[in-house]
């Protein structure tokens, strides 16, 4: 009987691991119809925070963290996404101009880093840049690197930095020849294959159950 | 005939202008409202949002703890002992943040008076399977993890009584000891040695 308890629940285990979806970074999505934009996860800090991983950072950490920027508007609209920085708040300037921080398109080598400079400067993101056209359901990611010095003093123990990001969305009508928007969701049944998982436990108890009767019988 | 040639010739001339004007204000129109519907076509909506960002760094903290040999805490107002005394005694450190680091310890005595010298009233058993003694300071040889505690610096201190003589006598003989601590994350260490470390705060930051 042990066994079989044993089995349901390794069973059932290993069907509601394989449903968990897991979510890393931070996401800027623009809900669409000149709406807003939502910005994840956020934090204790900030609901607009994009960076959880830039948290409790130590002298010497190099740390990146993905942000993913999406169009989520519906499909008769393309928008181009620009993105600038606004810098860092006063009481955070001194703290964040000992940190590094980078800012890449992922997967883009002509462009290296569209930001690369003390975390505190608006440097290359002062003036709008461009992120690309994105039709609905498009996404671009960026790689943010943060690099602490090792050297950063003990006086930035327990600090905190806020610096504050723009994003600006400009709307344009899709046209016919427009690219389709990317497959989003998740297409693997999952009713189906978890009623199958549900049915073939139970066809297993009911195995187990019935060869244990005949090992009595015999 | 010379008169009506005269008179044609500034008609013909206003005809010609009053076509040119309708052409430019043609045009002029065409103009703004190719411009007006370019515009239209270039932006439908425009939207800014803002994200508010934020870096925390983290922190080192430890707590020593003195405990006696029956489980109790040491005596913050300290004990009454007489010379060749043997004092239960032992002293841990506790890692209470988030982050691994190294650690070392140091013992400070003292005496309220100008005139005596603490250093040698007291005998300390070190334990020297997990504190090393560098440069007056005993390091520990391992790292210590979040929520762990050292073993014993020490467990007891003898009062010697061949140092402590009747000069001491109604004295306040202190034993103090100081920790200090430094990450051990991005934090190479040569040879297994802790001492090797980076970050050791210098001894005048003591």
């Amino acid at each position: 009987m042990k066994r079989i308890i044993s089995l349901i629940v390794f069973v059932l285990l290993f069907c509601s691991f394989s449903l968990l979806v897991c979510a890393y970074g931070g996401n800027v999505t623009y809900s669409g119809n000149a709406g807003n934009f939502v910005f994840e996860p956020g934090s204790d800090y900030s609901i607009t925070d994009l960076f959880p991983d830039f948290k409790d950072v130590m002298p010497g950490d190099s740390i990146t963290q993905k942000i993913t920027v999406k169009n989520n508007a519906d499909q008769k609209v393309a928008v181009k996404i620009y993105i600038r920085s606004l810098g860092a708040h006063k009481e955070s300037a001194e703290f964040l101009s000992k940190l590094d921080l980078t800012v890449a398109v992922c997967d883009q080598n002509e462009m290296p880093y569209m930001f690369e400079a003390k975390a505190n400067e608006t440097a290359q993101l002062t003036d709008w840049v461009c992120l690309g056209t994105l039709y609905s359901g498009g996404e671009v990611d960026l790689d943010v690197t943060l690099k602490v010095p090792v050297e950063l003093d003990n006086e930035f123990m327990n600090s905190v930095g806020y610096f504050d990001w723009e994003f600006k969305v400009e709307e344009f009508p899709s046209k016919p020849d427009d690219p389709k928007p990317p497959q989003t969701g998740d297409n693997a049944y999952i009713i189906f294959w978890s009623s199958l998982a549900i049915i073939t436990v139970i066809a297993l108890i009911i195995l187990l159950y019935r060869k244990k009767k005949e090992e009595k019988h015999a | 005939m010379i008169a009506e040639l005269i008179t044609q010739i500034p008609k013909k001339e206003d005809t010609q202008l009053g076509k040119i004007k309708t052409k430019i204000v043609v045009v002029a129109l065409m103009a703004a409202l190719i411009t007006l519907m370019s515009q239209a076509t270039l932006a439908y909506y425009q939207t800014v949002g803002k994200a508010t960002n934020v870096v925390t760094s983290g922190n080192i903290s430890f707590a020593i703890h003195e405990t006696t040999d029956k489980g109790t805490e040491f005596p913050k107002d300290g004990v009454f002992t007489c010379p060749g005394d043997i004092v239960s005694k032992k002293v841990t450190v506790e890692n209470i943040c988030e982050h691994p680091f190294y650690l070392r310890v140091k013992m400070v005595y003292g005496v309220d008076s100008k005139e005596l010298s603490a250093e040698d009233c007291f005998k300390l058993n070190i334990n020297e399977e997990s504190w090393t003694l560098h440069d007056g300071w005993y390091y520990y040889t391992d790292i210590v993890n979040p929520g762990e505690t050292t073993p014993n610096v020490f467990s007891h201190v003898e009062i010697v009584g061949s140092k402590v003589d009747n000069s001491y006598l109604g004295k306040t003989l202190t034993l103090t000891v100081k920790a200090q601590a430094v990450q051990s994350e991005n934090n190479p260490i040569t040879d297994g040695n802790t001492y090797t470390a980076s970050g050791w705060p210098k001894e005048a930051e003591g």
